[in-house]
């Protein structure tokens, strides 16, 4: 699994490919795995959720955000502690419910977006202001089988 | 110095985060089975609805008022504690958790401005989370306790105290005028562990605000009011009197909870300690005559370990019906345990804690109607027997002398069902119960 904030490793054949033994303090960079009894099996807790503390699991009812990859009946991982941004996929708080939509910041206004054009966007008003719940940072989606 | 953090109006507030049309509005959260309001949020203690009031006094508030009832929901409140708890454990090195709500931070050998970080705990805690805290820092227990108590009340009742105040209140770096006229304007009765008869006595013999209470003498003091008070006064002039487990009981809870010497990795291990503490509780809660509608287990690794994979669970179970049985306890506390447990995981921290009490005369002998007929190992007279027993044998022969074997998994598996008309979703603990989001 990779870190969130660096770079991926990746894995090279030492130069002049001559069978070195790996040292496994260093050649997978990661720590030495190959010698700690603490690793484990992938776990998507791990590879799924930034911040456990703050992410909720919520489910997406509409169909108007499958453009953005998001459709009905997803499950989808709301993370609070992120800050949202302009093209973030949020969850707002519109006339006392949970709306999910793109979130588009323009020069001289601030509104959601759903992926489907037809769709109006959402303008958020200055007095009122936005109250963004959360940000949408992954979509499970469950396959028949 | 410490801190104290707790979460404003807690279960209100777990309630706001996921129902937003609540925010604003008076709101009151009722025990098991509705009967008496054990969380209110700011509007409806500005309707005069007191804690513990019962619901049947202030139906009428429904249609005057707009005030909103809900059912307890111990699921969502232990989940969102959980979360709480874990944020706020990695801005000290030492954490005690007090209730479901509170814990104190040691901030012993940290550097730095304290308020700043308060302010900055408070505010994680309010994004990643949506509750609203406040933080109290000051020399000892009591202290830090009643500058929250004033970081509370500054941003509840403004006036009361100066905005500065508000939130996050560190006494430690107020003048010493400052501090004697926030001592002024707080009444005795706000202080820890003084209860309502002593506050009434020490009003009787002229003793009003905090500032009164920290000038009496407090050898006079301990001979009229006994040796609890005496300690709660130095306490108030700073001299730290109060060491971990010696906090008073926190109102509508009991709670046991240990940090390990050494981290534990075994389930057994972990089952033997959480078996332990179910078993404190328990005589606790019968020694004040109580039984228990749910009851939460709580886990923790170490946050300054930062090479450790990190798991904090924390889960409640209800308890239906309510019970003081030891054996009972014990096994819901192992269950609820064995699910949350994850091998590989270095754990040094464990707690368990009953809430949603209640008295037990009131549910004493009375037949469970709504409940699953499971045969019970004992009757119920038998049952408050044994424990009656065992408490005995403990007490003359050490805590622990007699307690629960492993057997007690096979005991009664306690439903989790309980009879509450207005529950919310358990948002966060059951997945065909999660928000939905319109897309």
């Amino acid at each position: 699994m990779y870190s969130h904030d660096g770079p991926a490793q990746v894995l090279k054949p030492a130069a002049g490919g001559a069978a070195r033994k790996p040292r496994s303090s260093v050649a997978f960079g990661f720590g030495s795995p190959a010698d700690d009894s603490g690793v484990g099996r992938l776990d998507l807790n791990d590879i799924l959720i930034r911040h456990a503390q703050a992410t909720f699991l919520m489910r997406v009812a509409g169909s108007s955000m499958r453009e953005a990859g998001l459709d009905d009946g997803d499950l989808v991982l709301v993370d609070r502690a992120i800050t949202p941004l302009h093209n973030h996929v949020v969850i707002a708080i519109v006339d006392d419910g949970f709306v999910c939509r793109s979130l588009v910041t323009q020069p001289h206004d601030v509104r959601l977006c759903a992926a489907d054009a037809s769709v109006p966007d959402i303008v958020v008003s200055a007095d009122t202001g936005l109250q963004v719940w959360g940000v949408v940072t992954h979509a499970i989606r469950s396959l028949p089988v | 110095m410490l801190a104290l953090v707790d979460v404003n109006n807690m279960y209100v507030s777990c309630e706001r985060v996921f129902r937003p049309s609540l925010v604003g509005r008076p709101v009151v959260v009722l025990s098991h089975n509705d009967g008496v309001c054990v969380a209110r949020s700011n509007e409806a203690k500005d309707l005069g609805v007191e804690m513990a009031q019962p619901w049947f006094q202030v139906r009428h508030l429904q249609r005057r008022a707009g005030l909103v009832a809900l059912s307890a929901n111990f699921e969502l409140y232990g989940d969102m504690s959980n979360r709480m708890m874990t944020l706020a454990a990695a801005y000290a090195p030492r954490q005690e958790i007090y209730s479901i709500d509170e814990c104190f931070l040691d901030f012993a050998g940290v550097r730095g401005n304290l308020t700043l970080l308060g302010r900055a705990l408070r505010a994680q805690v309010l994004q990643w989370t949506g509750l609203p805290t406040s933080v109290g820092l000051a020399a000892t227990k009591t202290l830090a306790k009643l500058a929250n108590h004033v970081a509370k009340t500054a941003e509840r009742k403004p006036g009361s105290y100066p905005s500065q105040l508000a939130q996050v209140c560190n006494f430690g770096e107020l003048s010493a005028a400052q501090l004697e006229a926030v001592m002024r304007a707080t009444e005795v009765g706000a202080v820890w562990g003084i209860g309502r008869k002593t506050g009434a006595r020490l009003r009787d013999g002229g003793v009003h605000s905090v500032l009164d209470v920290m000038r009496a003498d407090p050898v006079a003091l301990r001979r009229q009011f006994g040796v609890v008070l005496e300690r709660t006064v130095r306490e108030l002039r700073g001299q730290p009197c109060l060491g971990v487990d010696e906090a008073p009981d926190a109102n509508q809870q009991i709670m046991c909870s240990r940090s390990f010497g050494e981290p534990v990795t075994s389930l057994a291990s972990l089952t033997e300690a959480v078996s332990g503490f179910a078993s404190r509780v328990a005589h606790q809660l019968r020694s004040q005559r109580s039984v228990a509608g749910a009851v939460q287990v709580f886990l923790s690794t170490s946050p300054f370990h930062r090479q450790d994979r990190q798991h904090s669970p924390s889960a409640t179970l209800a308890l239906r019906p309510p019970t003081a049985d030891t054996r009972l306890l014990a096994a819901a506390a192992t269950r609820t345990l064995e699910a949350m447990f994850r091998p590989g995981h270095r754990y040094v921290k464990a707690g368990v804690v009953l809430v949603d009490l209640q008295p037990h005369a009131r549910t004493a002998g009375e037949p469970d109607l709504f409940g699953d007929d499971t045969p019970q190992p004992a009757t119920g007279r038998d049952r408050m027997r044994l424990m009656r027993a065992m408490d005995t044998l403990n007490q003359r022969f050490g805590r622990g002398a007699v307690d629960v074997a492993s057997a007690v998994r096979a005991a009664r598996r306690p439903s989790s069902v309980a009879r509450q008309e207005q529950r919310s979703p358990r948002y966060t603990t059951r997945l065909d119960e999660v928000i939905t989001a319109r897309a």
